[in-house]
């Protein structure tokens, strides 16, 4: 049977609104019965980063190069694993601890194909999507500096 | 030159003053409302059913000024220090000139004060005449001069520098708008293309980039790159402006037509080069 293949076009979003990862999840399953896995992230704004309390959050993009940065990282995702659904969702603008930043979920006929396309969207997402976070702390604000564990956990997915 | 009430994604917004420094401005617009003859003599012998025009319009141009920022949507509320409205009757033309002067001391130009000043002058010349003449016309609304600010004096008639269309480059940044070459006084376009006239390329920086440099976008002629390619583009950005040496400081990225690229990449005409640090999303 061959699903209808507009279900599997990939959904991708940047926005200013709050997600309902729950809602996205249900969506993304909506009438289908050949999924055996889906792996649904969240990231959130912690209250501690390069500071230790971190009050609010901003993030600034590139508009019209993150939407294809992120649909060229979920093409390559769809390369690598057979996929039946992605969905990528990243807030923009002014956030507080607690809140959900990023969405990716991930729906496959195996949980290994799920889990690990998931963490390699995450792990592209981190390192080659144009956005930038700028933390509001007590002590003033400041833009976060890349991490070089996140260039690690790219560098894992080198064919 | 871009739009400083325009953030990087477009949106309007106000522009933070608080680090600006403070220093006197003025402003001076003129405008004019055209009308019969005979409703220009009644004007001057006070002989209008409303009673006394020009008063009555002149404390209407005051009043506006000082309500500029309720009118117009991303205009900071001032602390005017002089609102000046004079009127000109002409009986050649068969109008009322009017003109507003506008001054402070602070850290925003005066230019819309003055020109709401005159806008509102002349709707009240209008509405004190129309009884007696629906045809009036109002026109010829405009800043006439400028002084102080950041993006220099400007006088209407004499660009900053010549006013040559081609060929020039101007910078904006978080400060507002910094004129570096032979940029017209005035003159204003959307960042979504080039805004010189000659083959160029549109510049963008973000994120910290853009805020330790202080420029957002500018527009730069092809012509000053030596090579037509990121490298030159760079070495052309150093030339104009010493602030561009950050481009070399810590990691900075650059995507051409919003692909990443390299100082080898080629650029051509209205290609769009953005320079930012490295992404921290997720």
């Amino acid at each position: 049977m061959v699903a209808d293949p507009r279900r599997c076009e990939p959904s991708i979003r940047v926005q200013e609104a709050p997600f309902d990862a729950g809602a996205e999840q249900r969506a993304l399953l909506a009438g289908r019965t050949d999924i055996g896995a889906v792996v649904c992230f969240t990231g959130l704004v912690r209250d501690f980063n390069e500071c230790p309390e971190v009050t609010a959050l901003t993030l600034e993009h590139y508009p019209g190069m993150t939407e294809s940065a992120l649909a060229h990282i979920v093409t390559e995702a769809e390369g690598r694993w057979a996929l039946d659904g992605v969905r990528v969702i990243h807030r923009i603008g002014r956030l507080a601890p607690g809140d959900p930043i990023v969405l990716v979920a991930v729906a496959s006929a195996h949980r290994r194909a799920a889990f690990e396309a998931c963490d390699f969207i995450m792990d592209y997402l981190k390192t080659r999507a144009p956005f930038w976070k700028k933390e509001h702390a007590s002590e003033g604000d400041y833009w976060v500096s890349e991490r070089h564990s996140d260039h690690e956990d790219a560098s894992r997915w080198k064919a | 030159m871009s739009l400083t009430h325009l953030n990087v994604r477009g949106e309007a917004h106000m522009v933070d003053v608080a680090d600006k420094p403070e220093s006197r401005r003025e402003a001076r617009a003129s405008g004019r409302i055209t009308m019969r003859p005979e409703t220009l003599a009644l004007l001057a012998e006070g002989g209008l059913p409303k009673g006394d025009v020009l008063a009555t319009a002149r404390i209407a141009g005051i009043q506006a000024a000082k309500r500029t920022h309720e009118l117009i949507p991303l205009c900071h509320a001032l602390a005017l220090s002089k609102v000046a409205i004079d009127f000109t009757l002409d009986e050649v033309e068969s109008c009322v000139e009017v003109t507003a002067t506008c001054r402070l001391n602070g850290r925003t130009g005066v230019e819309m004060e003055a020109l709401t000043a005159v806008s509102v002058a002349c709707l009240t010349l209008y509405d004190m005449c129309k009884a007696v003449d629906k045809d009036m016309v109002i026109d010829a609304i405009r800043l006439d001069a400028k002084t102080g600010g950041k993006s220099g004096d400007y006088r209407r008639g004499e660009g900053v520098g010549g006013g040559e269309a081609a060929g020039e480059t101007v910078v904006t940044g978080a400060e507002g708008l910094i004129v570096t070459g032979q940029g017209r006084g005035g003159q204003v376009a959307v960042g979504s293309r080039c805004d010189i006239a000659s083959p160029c390329v549109r510049v963008k920086c973000l994120a910290e980039l853009r805020e330790r440099l202080g420029v957002g976008e500018l527009s730069v002629p092809l012509s000053d790159l030596s090579r037509p390619d990121v490298g030159g583009l760079k070495a052309a950005l150093k030339a104009l402006d010493p602030r561009f040496a950050g481009l070399d400081e810590g990691r900075v990225m650059c995507a051409v037509n919003q692909v990443m690229a390299g100082d080898r990449t080629p650029i051509t005409d209205d290609d769009e080069v953005a320079f930012f640090p490295p992404v921290t999303g997720g």
